[in-house]
Order: structure tokens, then sequence, then C-alpha cells
């Protein structure tokens, strides 16, 4: 159990990942404290979704350790997702269950007592006060995402993993969620986010780490990434404003090419 | 702070409550899944003097079985695998196996009610009626044969991802199974003598043939004989190795 406010959250370290002789994950370290919000930023197939869900325990690493709130996943699994909400990218609940239902099997399956009042603040604190009785797949793109957040926080964990959280989602809604995510780190959870966009990455990170083709490349506070690397030929390269952003960078570490 | 995981008897009562409730949602296709084996034992009214009670009961609730284990049970788990319901549910502090078991629990609840429908519906509709040890007895020879075409199922789904093609293969299997199982062991049974006895003789040994006998028998616990224990044995049999295929090339996600 953590004990140390200031220790991190998350920690992972040495973590390797291989589907067959393909290895996906290589040496990967990073940590999480309290209070932060982590981007990790990378192409598609860079490595970030399996290191996401080797610490959401879906996969096995093949080496390396993760550690949540002092807890490690492999030997202690139950205990440390405990410790985490998670977020996944797609729609994952049961269709047939309500929104209602739906929260309340989630708070059960994490030992949280809701009373009706309770649930009832919850769905108003997300605006869906009128949707209880709602099938979830009924739902808009961007009320699924508030359903899921708060599933993911209804036990106050101290870490939330959020997955590619603002994919399809409008400004306002994304908006929106960026200030909920401020008011979690305000509180003092941590937040690990996968995301494509450097525009959320900048918004809301504390830190970054950019992952490819496996590695972490480069991880660094969002301005101390640009400042570091503004000279670098392949981010004024990449440039296409004059102003070196975090995409700049980002394109500049990890290439132009498209990946699959 | 301190870390709280629930009981495995809150988390497992919980699944619970939310897999019955899905259930009863989709209640219009579990009465489809009842509606097959009740229409069969009314259409083989007839037949029923000719072929006795017990085999046309058993027959149809084999057939209930089969829908169960492979229409039932493998498609709405290939469906929740593909729709990432189960990742979901992974990621909370419940364990893979207390998931399961809800899920298991939920298709025990289904075999007994088709196994009830049947009995009532051969009672009113056929005028058929076996002793109460009979309906106990074969009420349990329902649980093993339910746990071979689970097993079945679980095979189908652990050997292939995509859902579609799980709907496919157990529709075929379903298909074959009801076609061949139904008519071919009538060729065994020497008057009818459909497919011949040959066809008869594999059905009879095959995961159709063996459910149908032990369902049948414990319908006249008094006509046990050696056949039947050997059925018997093959269904477990059958239901282990099924499982085993089924649990080890199972995966969580469709995706990887």
């Amino acid at each position: 159990m953590q004990t140390n406010p200031s220790a991190p959250i998350l920690q992972v370290d040495q973590l390797n990942v291989f589907y067959g002789k393909f290895q996906a994950v290589k040496d990967v370290s990073f940590s999480v404290t309290p209070g932060e919000i982590f981007g990790l930023l990378g192409p598609n197939g860079a490595g970030k979704t399996s290191t996401l869900s080797s610490i959401e325990g879906l996969i096995i690493p093949d080496s390396g350790t993760i550690t949540v709130a002092g807890f490690n996943n492999r030997e202690k699994p139950l205990h440390a997702r405990a410790n985490m909400g998670v977020q996944l990218q797609s729609t994952n609940f049961q269709p047939e269950l309500t929104v209602a239902e739906i929260i309340r099997l989630y708070a059960s399956l994490h030992a949280v007592d809701l009373s009706k009042e309770r649930l009832q603040d919850i769905l108003n604190n997300i605006q869906l006060g009128d949707a209880s009785k709602k099938r979830f797949g009924q739902l808009s793109g961007g009320q699924q995402q508030r359903v899921s957040l708060v599933i993911a926080m209804i036990h106050e964990p101290q870490i939330v993993l959020l997955d590619e959280p603002t994919t399809g989602l409008d400004p306002q809604s994304r908006r929106q969620l960026w200030v909920r995510m401020e008011g979690l780190k305000a509180k003092g959870h941590a937040i690990l986010l996968t995301t494509h966009s450097m525009e959320e990455a900048e918004a809301v990170c504390d830190r970054i780490a950019i992952i490819d083709h496996g590695k972490v490349i480069a991880i660094d506070t969002p301005d101390a990434l640009i400042t570091k690397h503004r000279d670098d030929p392949e981010v004024i390269a990449a440039s296409r404003r004059g102003k070196i952003t975090l995409e700049d960078v980002f394109i500049g570490l990890t290439g132009t090419a498209v990946r699959s | 702070m301190q870390t709280i995981i629930p009981s495995d008897l809150n988390a497992l009562k919980s699944l619970l409550t939310a897999d019955f409730t899905a259930q009863w949602r989709n209640r219009r296709s579990v009465v489809l899944l009842l509606l097959v084996p009740v229409i069969i034992l009314i259409s083989w009214k007839g037949l029923v003097d000719k072929l006795g009670g017990a085999f046309v009961l058993s027959n149809c609730i084999t057939i209930g079985l089969n829908a169960i284990g492979l229409m039932g049970y493998s498609n709405a788990i290939a469906r929740d695998r593909d729709k990432g319901i189960f990742q979901r549910l992974r990621v909370a502090p419940v364990s893979a196996r207390n998931i399961m078991i809800s899920r298991l629990l939920i298709q025990l609840a289904m075999i007994l009610l088709v196994t009830m429908a049947v009995f009532i519906a051969g009672y009113y509709a056929d005028g058929i009626s076996m002793s109460v040890a009979g309906y106990a007895v074969a009420l349990l020879m329902s649980i093993a044969g339910g746990a071979l075409y689970l097993g079945l199922g679980q095979a189908i789904v652990g050997l292939i991802k995509n859902p579609e093609s799980v709907n496919a293969a157990t529709r075929l299997v379903y298909f074959v199974f009801i076609m061949v199982g139904m008519f071919g062991e009538l060729g065994n049974a020497g008057d009818i003598g459909m497919l011949g006895d040959q066809i008869g003789k594999i059905v009879k040994w095959s995961p159709y043939g063996v459910v149908r006998h032990i369902v049948s028998t414990g319908l006249e616990p008094a006509t046990w004989s050696s056949d039947t224990t050997i059925s018997f044995l093959l269904t477990i049999g059958y239901a282990i190795v099924f499982a085993a295929v089924g649990i080890k090339k199972f995966k969580w996600s469709s995706s990887r």
C-alpha cells in the first residue's frame, strides 16, 4: 500500500512485450506521481496500447515490473486494479443494461456502496440526471464518454488510465473532459493519458513520454521537450508556421512516414 | 489510503445480477431457443407411441441443450468479447474465474429452463408422463449434457475469434447435430430406419447420441445399462476435452 505521498503512484520498469518474434515494447520505464497528468504519445503501432494493456493487466509482459500504489500488478493484480481507474478506448458495457445499472455494477465490483441519492448526484454531475434508465447504447458519444469516466472514477482511484479519451468528441466535450481531468489532478489523482492530439497533450499534460518502435525516445515536460529539440534539423523541417510546437517535435523525433 | 477489493461472493453476486438482467432483456431470443424443441415435440405427437416417450423427450431436450451451448452461449461470449465487455470487466478488481462462473450459472439456469419446458410441453401436448425419479434423474443428465454443449461452444469461441464466423460455425454444427443426430439415430431404432445402421451407430456415440441416450435413460432409470454408463462417461469426456481446448485457446479480446 502506498504510504509516501510523493512516491510514484505508478512505476514501470524495464517493460518488454513480445508478440511472437515481434517486440512491441522495448525496455520501457517511467513513473507517474500523485497529482500528475502524464501523457504517453506515439504513432500508430508504437507500443502505447501494449504498454497500457500491461499496466491494466490485460496482457502479461515478457519481462519488467509494474507497480501500482505499491502493489506489483502480477503478484497482487486485484489490489493493483483496485487502485486504478480505467477508461478503455471503445464502448464496452453490456448494451442491455441501463446507465444506472452499469454504474451500480462497477460500484459494487469496487466495493463501493452506492445509495440511490448518491447515484442521482453522480448522474446530475455529468448532466445525465434524466438518463439513468437509458441503455448505454442510446447515449451520444460524449455522454458515453462521461459515463465511462464516472465509472473509472467511481472508487476514487489513485491513478486513472485514459486511452485516447477524446477521440471522436466534439470540441465542447473535449474541453469539458480537460476540465474534469484538471479537477482530478487538483484532488491529487494521477492520470496516465494516451492521445494522438498534440494540442491535448500540450494543454493538459505535466509530463510526456514519446514512444516509438516500442522504445521511450523522449520524456519531459511539453515546454522542456520543445526547448530541448527546437534546433533539431528534423524538428525545424517539420515546422509549418515558423513557431515550433509539440507536434513539430513529435514529427521530428518519430519521422514523417505514415504508420499502419 | 486503504485498498478495498470486494469479496469473491459479492463480486459474483453483482456479476450475476447484471448477467441475469441482460438475459432477461434478451428474453425474445430465449423464447426462440425454447421454441425449437417444443415445436419438434408437438410435431412428433404421432410418433410417441412408436418411438416411446423417453426417446421423444430426450431428443427434444438434446436439441434444446444444443441450442443453448452453441447458439446462445458461444454467440453471446463472441459478441461480448468483440465489444470489449470482458476487457472492461477484467480491469476491475474481479477475477476472470468469477466472470466466467457468472456466465456459466446463467447457462445452467437456461439448461434447467429448457428441460422443464420440454417436460411440461411433453405432458400437455403429447401426454408423456414419467415418474418423479425419472424427471429428477433426467434433469441431472441434462446438466451433464448441457456441460458437453457448453464445452463445445467454448471450444468454438476459443478456436474462432471473429463473432460472425463463430455465428456461422455454431449454426452449421447445430444444423448437423439436429439433422444427423435426430434422424441418424432413428436408423438404430430399428422400426423406422432412416439413415441406416452404420450412421446410426456413429451417431449413437457422437456428442449428440450420448447426451440423448443418458437423458432418455434418465427418464427411465430402471433401464440403465452398460451402454448408458459408457454414454455418461463419454459425455463427461467430451465435455472435458471440448472445455480444455476452449479454455486453452480462448482469448479475452478479439483484437490481437
